[in-house]
């Protein structure tokens, strides 16, 4: 067996070291070591997006990414969103257009939105395709594409 | 109450919205404990076998491994079925279903105990098995339990059939082949057992907190009493958390019963989709005739249901596809036969629509054919065929009340279609069709499950004007725990927000049944204003003493205690705190039940449910006929939902039904070989994405009120029923064919308009 290693990323704003065996998940870590439940296991095989955190800004499924291999990077889950009271757009937009309703996904679906608004992807196909990987079996998406919507026209000079 | 009344029909801040956005919901998988052990389970590979012997052995050596039990060491009564006592929890000696459980294993990984599970080596003697429903009803198929596989059969029989069903000038037969589907909820499965001895408590991912109580009862042989079922918060459901959680909650409540520690169980996603329910796969044999003026003389429907190996929840699915089998259509002769066979395959249960969707499908394709035949326009036939007011007679010869909004919303949905802009598409979809489908749908249970359809409430008035309220019914992503805090805000007549609803457990609130027939915000509505009225019967004297007036001029709204007149007033929060302190009862009990019913189970006849709802979709499709793709460009739903209580939830529930069935009707096929499912991925089992979402309107007609609290009906189903209906219609409108079989996948679509096409031979 090959031994741990320590790495180190900034997690949510924070610098954070962790000893990590080679095979563990980048989820597992921040679920479990992290001790950060707000992201989703749905499938454990890079098909539903329930997983998804923002990797140096890009929204990547964290259970297909090894932990070990996040060294240096910066990392953002759906805890690191909110300043203190103050949800960031995409969360008070959510909650404004009904895009939430069993919740599972939304962590996911969340991290996903925020990259496409700060990448300024603003061609409404574009976002639907680029939110493919992010699976939601409730709400048929409308909503969500409503609140991508209503976030971007609201957006943030204040956030992240 | 005032017509008006706020938040009704408003879009307030969904009540469990912030916790979930800011990833603070804890679901089961979120709950740890110390100490905590994690199941898993060995199964069986194979659809039909005997066992000879389970080997072990080699499991129970492995490092962290801390139990590994089978049948024997249950020490109650090895069932599991809901409604028959036809499946045992752990396998004694037959193999009926690929995912048969042979042994249980608790371990203090997941890890550990699922390679632990991976070595149980069992020792079986092949049986031969039956998977296609129609062959396991012939004499001499192979028996999946007892002396035959015809487990029940329904029927409706109206009318005088001899004369019309010669004569009708106009006459469809049809053979309709509809798939079974996969509630795909984002949270699989999910359970956390907590012993304390001789009594337990199990967290669950659930649609039914109640049936998890009488299983767990039954297995571990203790009272109803000394087993707590606390609800989590559910990640999606759709009828697939209906009973099959009784299953892993047993399992886990034997693991922690036996160990003394608490034992969590995680399906993950493949398993989820391995062994869990499914919609029933049907086969609809129709024939219905029409005279040469489109009106419909006749229909007669012959349909089978796939249970596969157990009973499961499929009586009850089967009578409600039986009385659902015409649509809200008027048909002076029915002939309904619905007919539930055995076979080795996956066992199918509860899915949104309950049967109705599958017996849609088929009625709306043949009421397009008639259409055609009769050289009348699809819209136009059904608007000579509709239940109206004076025609207001149902499949089963009960009569609607006035208003019918059948035609109202047949009407709305086809004006918002022809509202619809086609955008420029891909030039190889070049085939754009258009397609009606409707549904009446009985909104509580089933006269057969009447006896389950009740709900309880409690409401807790605080010393600060905050109310707490529980209902028996449950919150999976529909919205329930909203449409409850926006009934009790408008009865109390107090902000939304002043209002928490908690999830049930089992030792709060009484037997509910289960959540499902879209009948959660009608039965625990009506509960909940019941207990509104009887802590009202001490509110009120209280209000009336700080007014200076007579209880029962006593008025709640705005927030505040009123005096009819209007002349003086006191915030609600004082009454609140002036009940506190004269120790006067603060927490008042409601419960509900629908009315009896009138039913004859020979005949069919009577009234199966106490009230129903009308939808209709209208879905236009663009088609590329050489790659048999599909793109569903558009759907426009009309929905009589009695009263909107909560809007944004609505429209919710209906694009999401709507997007849920497209995935039924176009790409979600359960690939199955000798009963096992070849394709338990997301991968391979295609649920739609965001990029495959029409555009979608949605209109509400409030003119003919249900039973629900403030005239509501029941929607959570509805919204699915006529969607996969209207887009084969649409594909067939497009093609100029006609296609029988769902999904319409790609090679189904190709073969339809080219049945020589070379290089599908083979396929379906």
């Amino acid at each position: 067996m090959s031994e741990s290693s320590s790495i180190t990323f900034r997690l949510n704003g924070r610098t954070r070291t962790f000893n990590v065996p080679p095979g563990r998940r980048l989820l597992d870590l921040i679920r479990e070591e992290a001790g950060m439940t707000g992201t989703k296991e749905g499938c454990g095989a890079g098909e539903c997006g329930a997983c998804t955190v923002l990797l140096d800004g890009r929204p990547v499924p964290s259970c297909l990414i090894f932990a070990v291999s996040c060294d240096g990077q910066e990392i953002t889950t759906i805890e690191g969103l909110a300043t203190g009271a103050v949800l960031h757009p995409i969360q008070e937009a959510m909650i404004h257009t009904g895009g939430v309703q069993c919740g599972f996904c939304t962590p996911g679906v969340v991290m996903t939105s925020v990259a496409l608004l700060e990448h300024s992807v603003t061609d409404p196909d574009e976002r639907k395709r680029r939110l493919a990987g992010n699976l939601c079996r409730c709400t048929g998406y409308v909503k969500i594409f409503d609140a991508i919507e209503k976030a971007e026209q609201s957006s943030g000079e204040d956030h992240v | 109450m005032s017509e008006s009344q706020p938040p009704l029909g408003g879009s307030h801040k969904r009540l469990d919205a912030e916790a979930k956005i800011t990833g603070q919901t804890r679901y089961v998988g979120d709950l740890s404990l110390p100490g905590m052990l994690h199941a898993a389970v060995a199964m069986s590979t194979t659809a039909s076998a005997r066992v000879r012997s389970i080997d072990l052995s080699a499991a129970q050596d492995m490092p962290e491994v801390e139990a590994i039990l089978t049948a024997k060491d249950i020490p109650g009564t090895n069932l599991i079925g809901v409604i028959f006592p036809d499946q045992p929890l752990l396998v004694e000696d037959r193999i009926r279903m690929v995912g048969d459980r042979l042994a249980l294993v608790a371990a203090r990984t997941p890890e550990a105990a699922w390679r632990a599970a991976g070595a149980i080596r069992s020792n079986v003697e092949p049986l031969p098995g039956v998977f296609d429903p129609i062959a396991a009803l012939d004499d001499g198929s192979p028996l999946v339990h007892g002396t035959s596989n015809l487990l029940h059969t329904y029927r409706v029989i109206r009318g005088e059939h001899e004369e019309t069903s010669s004569e009708a000038p106009v006459i469809v037969e049809a053979e309709y082949h509809i798939g079974g589907q996969e509630h795909a909820y984002l949270e699989p499965q999910a359970c956390l057992a907590i012993p304390e001895r001789d009594r337990i408590t199990v967290v669950a991912s659930c649609q039914c907190p109640f049936y998890i109580q009488r299983a767990v009862a039954r297995i571990l042989a203790l009272p109803l009493a000394a087993i707590r079922i606390e609800q989590a918060p559910t990640g999606g459901a759709f009828g697939g958390k209906e009973d099959y959680p009784s299953e892993p909650a047993a399992c886990a409540a034997l693991l922690a019963h036996h160990t003394g520690r608490p034992v969590r169980f995680l399906y993950h996603r493949e398993l989820d989709l391995q062994v869990t329910t499914k919609r029933h796969a049907m086969v609809v044999r129709h024939r219905w005739g029409a005279d040469s003026d489109g009106r419909l003389l006749f229909a007669e429907v012959d349909a089978v249901l796939d249970a596969g190996a157990y009973a499961g929840l499929s009586t009850v699915v089967a009578e409600r596809a039986n009385v659902s089998a015409i649509g809200p259509y008027d048909v002076p002769v029915v002939r309904v036969e619905t007919r539930i066979a055995l076979t080795n395959n996956l066992f199918a249960g509860a899915y949104r629509g309950f049967g109705a969707p599958q017996v849609s499908v088929a009625a709306e394709a043949t009421m397009d054919r008639l259409a055609r035949k009769l050289n009348i326009d699809p819209v136009e036939f059904r608007r000579r065929n509709l239940l109206t007011n004076r025609k207001a007679k149902t499949c089963t010869g009960q009569v609607l009340p006035a208003p019918v909004l059948a035609e109202a919303c047949l009407e709305r949905a086809v004006e918002a279609s022809q509202l619809f802009v086609a955008g420029d598409r891909n030039p190889s979809f070049r085939k754009r069709g258009t397609g009606v489908a409707m549904c009446l749908y009985g909104i509580n249970l089933h006269r057969g499950g009447q006896f389950l359809d009740r709900s309880s409430a409690v409401v807790i008035l605080q010393p600060d004007g905050s109310v707490i309220v529980r209902v028996g019914l449950t919150e999976m992503g529909q919205g329930n725990l909203t449409a409850i805090q926006t009934v009790t805000a408008a009865a109390l007549g107090i902000d939304p927000e002043q209002v928490q609803v908690w999830q049930p457990d089992t030792t709060t609130v009484a037997d509910s049944g289960p959540t499902v027939a879209s009948r959660g915000l009608h039965t625990s509505g009506r509960a909940v204003l019941d207990a509104i009225r009887h802590l009202r019967e001490r509110l009120d004297p209280v209000a009336a003493d700080l007014l200076g007036c007579d209880p029962r001029a006593v008025e709640l709204a705005g927030n505040e205690a009123r005096v009819a007149d209007g002349k003086s007033s006191i915030p609600f929060p004082k009454v609140a705190e002036e009940m506190a302190a004269r120790r006067i009862e603060s927490i008042s009990t409601g419960w509900y039940r629908s009315e009896p019913r009138e039913f004859d189970e020979e005949t069919g006849l009577g009234n199966p449910y106490s009230s129903y709802a009308i939808a209709c979709h209208v879905a236009k499709v663009a088609v590329d006929p050489d790659l048999g793709l599909v793109r569903v460009e558009h759907v426009a739903a009309a929905h009589d939902v009695g009263r909107v209580i909560h809007r944004s939830a609505a429209e919710g529930q209906v694009e999401g039904g709507i997007v849920q069935a497209m995935g039924w009707a176009l790409t979600e096929e359960l690939k199955l070989d000798k009963g096992r499912l070849l394709n338990p991925g997301f991968t391979d089992y295609l649920i739609p994405t965001s990029d495959d979402v029409p555009e979608i309107s949605v209109t509400f007609l409030e003119d003919a009120p249900g039973r629900g609290p403030f005239g509501a009906k029941g929607l959570g189903e509805p919204s699915f029923i006529p969607a996969a209906a209207a887009i084969r219609n649409a594909v067939c409108d497009a093609l100029e064919v006609e296609i029988d079989r769902l999904p319409l996948t790609p090679p189904t679509v190709v073969l339809a308009t080219d049945p020589e096409q070379p290089f599908l031979h083979g396929l379906p």
